[in-house]
This record gives structure tokens, sequence and C-alpha cells, in this order.
């Protein structure tokens, strides 16, 4: 179990390290775009390319393996009013239903993402496939994260975190 | 009540009350809906896919966030307060003035309020509460009220996403709302002067007039930001897109070479925070874009025109009926929530009375960013309750005023479309 958790711990902060780099490479290859559009007049397509790339994959993969229960928008008012036992039973609830909605669904997407393989980006030729197939990584963690909001609500062991509000700088 | 639309809002309200992140809770209910209409769930899959990927004006979000995360870091915020102190802290109640104009200031580098509070909060609280001369309360609650400018005057997040559901033009978006902006701080510089001769708050020290020089110097590169973002974009020499980029460099540069104070760990830490708090914020717009394909599928638009039609209401009535619905919905979801999942279907109804929809947006990010200091779930008395740990009961106590100092703003910016569409019109805004 121990090994377990460090070997979660240290993939999580490869994650960070990952979504940080993809925040740093969209800056960077802003400021080139800038660069050559506007300074020297050529015309690029691979920088708006990359950049929406890495926006994809920052969210879905930032939302996957880095974002804490913490961090996530979520509506506190009711959950944070009521009672131990409803808290618990509000978590098997919502645990249960994402998951089942995200396991339905799921041979849908793998579907759609494989047919996508036809397909190719414009600019740099990378076949869609690839691109999109950070849904499924997406998907499965959120069918993961919300099997153990199910089972902690049905064990009982302990309510999802306090939101912090200073994490929601988009506001 | 077997109508798959109706079950999916019923599913949507369900899980979000029971605690689910609010972009799952739109996800799953987007999916059920395609279930239960024998739709191909992963039609919901490629509108989040295609929409994230095709979304590039969006992208100037994690770049605002990080531009902002990079002056706080640094210490552009800190001068910044000490310049507005020599200008405008030597009347009654100055440092609440203060508390206004650098809101301003930062307002036209940051696109975020709660950036704005994080930010200036603890310097500004912590002055203003500094041998008691203003009770905490009061500190939070103006800190609180002033950081509601933040995404009004330009740069703006909330613009950007609501520029994404409504298809309007950032530009003039941004434009639509510097006026607007600086009338709400007008009315909340107002309110405090009115409080301060009530409550007979303190003369606070003057800063010496010889040191003002110095100071506004010191602050210049600070003060500069603004004019290069807005210069940049409505000079034609980048997209806001692009500026949100340069917003971030320029942060980084003054901060690393004026003000020596961007460490690189710091730097890694920003850049981490700011794409945690993107990918928070990216997953309430996946699920939006799900639900933007329900939207379109069950035309909505349409069946809300023809409604509109038979209920023969005015826009006056319209838009009275939006800020009540919107300001009950701040006081329980944030501004992300409201703009991306609310306004959607506000909208049709807007475009079929002919409302002006650049006029619209400022409205109803006006309203959003009230909502944010609206009890009991208003983010911004959360962060100023936490920096001053004073309990939210006071806090709000004290903001209520400045609630009412805002309404007073709301009221002029819905009814006076000329007042807000003024500058875009300069631009050559059609509308």
């Amino acid at each position: 179990m121990n090994g377990l958790t460090t070997t979660i711990h240290w993939l999580r902060a490869r994650a960070e390290n990952v979504i940080a780099l993809l925040l740093l490479s969209m800056f960077v290859t802003f400021l080139l775009q800038i660069l050559f559009r506007r300074v020297l007049g050529w015309s690029v397509g691979w920088t708006v390319e990359w950049v929406t790339i890495a926006w994809l994959w920052g969210i879905l993969l930032g939302y996957a393996f880095v974002v804490k229960e913490s961090e996530v928008i979520r509506l506190d008012i009711v959950y944070s009013a009521v009672s131990r036992p409803w808290r618990r039973a509000f978590d098997v609830f919502s645990g249960l239903v994402c998951a089942a909605i995200f396991i339905i669904t799921m041979p849908a997407a793998v579907d759609y993402i494989t047919f996508m393989a036809r397909e190719k980006t414009a600019y740099l030729r990378w076949p869609f496939h690839l691109v999109f197939s950070i849904y499924v990584a997406f998907a499965l963690s959120v069918i993961a994260r919300s099997l153990f909001t199910a089972w902690r609500g049905f064990s009982g062991t302990g309510p999802h975190a306090a939101p912090s509000a200073e994490s929601h700088d988009y506001d | 009540m077997t109508d798959p639309f109706t079950l999916a809002i019923l599913l949507i309200v369900a899980l979000t009350v029971t605690g689910l992140p609010v972009g799952l809770a739109v996800m799953s209910g987007s999916f059920l809906y395609m279930l239960f209409k024998g739709y191909d769930p992963s039609l919901a899959t490629e509108s989040l896919l295609q929409g994230l990927f095709n979304g590039y004006t969006l992208l100037a979000i994690p770049l605002f966030i990080l531009a902002a995360d990079i002056m706080n870091v640094g210490s552009l915020t800190d001068r910044l307060l000490r310049f507005c102190q020599a200008l405008v802290g030597r009347f009654r109640g100055g440092l609440g003035q203060v508390n206004v104009v650098s809101s301003v200031i930062f307002s036209g580098m940051s696109g975020s309020a709660v950036a704005d509070a994080v930010g200036m909060g603890k310097i500004i609280i912590g002055m203003m509460t500094k041998d008691g001369r203003y009770t905490k309360s009061y500190a939070a609650a103006i800190t609180a009220a002033t950081a509601t400018i933040g995404p009004i005057i330009p740069p703006s997040i909330p613009m950007v996403l609501y520029a994404l559901v409504s298809e309007q033009s950032v530009g003039f978006l941004f434009a639509a709302g510097l006026l607007p902006g600086l009338l709400m701080a007008l009315s909340m510089g107002v309110m405090n002067w009115i409080i301060a001769l009530r409550r007979d708050f303190p003369v606070d020290d003057t800063v010496p007039l010889r040191d003002l020089p110095r100071l506004t110097a010191e602050a210049v590169p600070a003060l500069m930001l603004p004019v290069i973002l807005l210069g940049g974009i409505y000079g034609g020499v980048m997209s806001p897109t692009e500026a949100a980029a340069v917003a971030a460099l320029y942060a980084l540069l003054v901060s690393v070479f004026f003000y020596r104070s961007v460490s690189v760990p710091q730097f890694y830490h920003a850049l981490l925070g700011s794409a945690r708090s993107t990918a928070a914020v990216g997953v309430l717009i996946a699920g939006a874009l799900t639900f933007d394909y329900v939207i379109a599928r069950e035309q909505l638009p349409k069946t809300i025109a023809a409604w509109m039609d038979t209920m023969d209401l005015t826009v006056l009535g319209f838009l009275l009926f939006v800020n009540i619905l919107l300001l009950v919905l701040g006081c329980l979801l944030e501004g992300g929530v409201i703009l991306l999942i609310i306004v959607p279907i506000l909208l049709p109804a807007a475009a079929a009375l002919g409302i002006d929809l650049v006029h619209f947006g400022v409205i109803v990010v006006v309203n959003s960013m009230i909502g944010l200091i609206t009890p009991p779930y208003g983010l911004l008395l959360f962060i100023t309750a936490n920096i001053t740990k004073e309990p939210v009961g006071r806090i709000i106590r004290d903001i209520v005023p400045f609630i009412v100092a805002l309404l007073v703003a709301l009221a002029i910016i819905t009814l006076s479309e000329d007042f807000v569409l003024f500058l875009p019109r300069l631009m050559g805004y059609e509308g």
C-alpha cells in the first residue's frame, strides 16, 4: 500500500511538471507567433495548432491527474449544510450516477476518437486520434474518482475537502 | 416529466446540489439527454473536444491567469499600492479611496476579480487595519467589493467566457466594459466617502508631496501595462489572446529586471498554479460545450423565441427579469457557472428582443461579479475573510452599502445602452 501511495505521489508530481511545461510552451509559442506574424510578417499556422493542443491537453490531463478536490468548481451550499449521514448519501448518489454515465458513454467516445485516426491536423499533420486520446484518460479518471467518492460515502471515510476560493482566479 | 431535456436539467441540478463538480454534472446531464433521445453520445464528446480544440480565443484565459500570478509574486502590486496611497490617501477615508483607485488600475492589468482580491487584498487590508484605523471587517468588505471591477475594466476573463457563448467580439466587449467599470468605481468611492463621514474614519498620514515623483517613477513600469495592453489590442497590433501573452511577458520582465523579485521556483509555482486554475475552469468550459450541443439539438433558441412572442415582454421587463434572476443565482453560483451555463439559455431571448448582445454581455458580467460578493456563496467574501480571519457574517454587514452602490451602477448600465456602447461604437462597432 505504501509503495502504491509513493507511486501515485510520484506520478502526480510528474503530471504537475507536464501541465506547467504545457503552459510554458503555450506562453513561449504565443510570443514566437507575435514575433513571426507581427514583427517579421511571416504567416505561421503551427503556433495556433500547438497552443490549442497544449490547451486541450493541459485541461484534460490537469483535471485527471493534478487538480485537487479542493480546487474543483462545485456548489457546496447544500452539501456543507446537511448532516453527515446526508453527505454520505449525497456522495454515494453523485459518485455512482456520474461513474455510470461516463462508463456507459465510454465505448461511443472511444469509437469516435479511433474514427478520427483518418484525419490529421492542418499544419503539424498529427493524427486527430492521438490529439483527442487524452479524453480517454480524463474519462477514466472521472470514473475512478467518482467511484472513490461513492465508496467514501458508503464506507464513511470522510467528506470531500472544503473548497479554497483563492484557486478560482478566473472569476 | 418524461421529456429528456427536462430530465437532463433535473439531473444536472441534482448532481450539482449533491456536491459533484459542476462541470461533470453538466456533462453527465448532457450525456443522459443524448442517451434518452437515442442519439449517439459521442456527438456530445465531439462537441467538447472540437470546441476546446477550436477555442482559440479561450487561450487568453490561462495567459491572463498567469500574468496576474506573476504580478502578485513580483512586487508590482506593492508599488502600485504605494503610488495610489500617495495619490488619494490624503482624504478622509483615504485608504478606502486608495483601495478603489488601486482596484481600477489593477483591473487594467488583470482579468480576474479573484486574482485582484488575492493579489492586493493582503497588503491593502494590512495597511487599513494597522493601528486599528479601520475595522477588519470594513477593510475586508471594501477590498472584496472593489475587486469586482477587475473583470469589467479590460482585460477580462469573464468577458472571454461570454464571447465564447455569445459569439461576440472580445475586442468590442473589452471596450464596452471600460466606462461601466469606472462608473462602478465612482459609485463605490462615493459610498466610501459617505461612510467615512458617518463613521468618522480617521484622516490618514499623508505621503509628502515631494515623495510623489519618486513613487510615481517606481510605479511607471506597472502603470504602463494597461497602456500597452489596450494600445496593442485597439491599435490592431495584436489580438486579445496575444495581448494576454504580452501581459504575462511584460509582468515577468518588469518583475525580474526592474524590481528583481521573481525567482525560478516562484515562476514555476506561478506556472503550476495557473495551469491548475486553467484545468479547473477548463472542465467547466468542457461541460458548457457538451451542454451547448444539447441546447442546439433541442432547438432551444427557436422555442424560447416563440415563447417570448406569446409573453409580450418588453425589453425593459426582460432586462429587469434577467438582473433579478442573475442576482439571485449569483448568491449561489460562481461567475463562471453563470456565464457558461445560465447565460446561453437567456441569450436567444435577448437576441429575439433585439437587445444588443455586447450591451447584454456587460450587464450579465457585472451581475456575475456582484454575485461574487453576495452571501451566502461569494468567493470574494471567503477570500477576504480568510485574509482577515473575520467571520463572513461581519464582513457581510459592512459590504451591504457597497452592494447597494453597485446595484445603482448596474441600473445605470442596464438602462443606458448608449453609455455602455459609446466606446465600442467609437471603435467601429455597428450596434
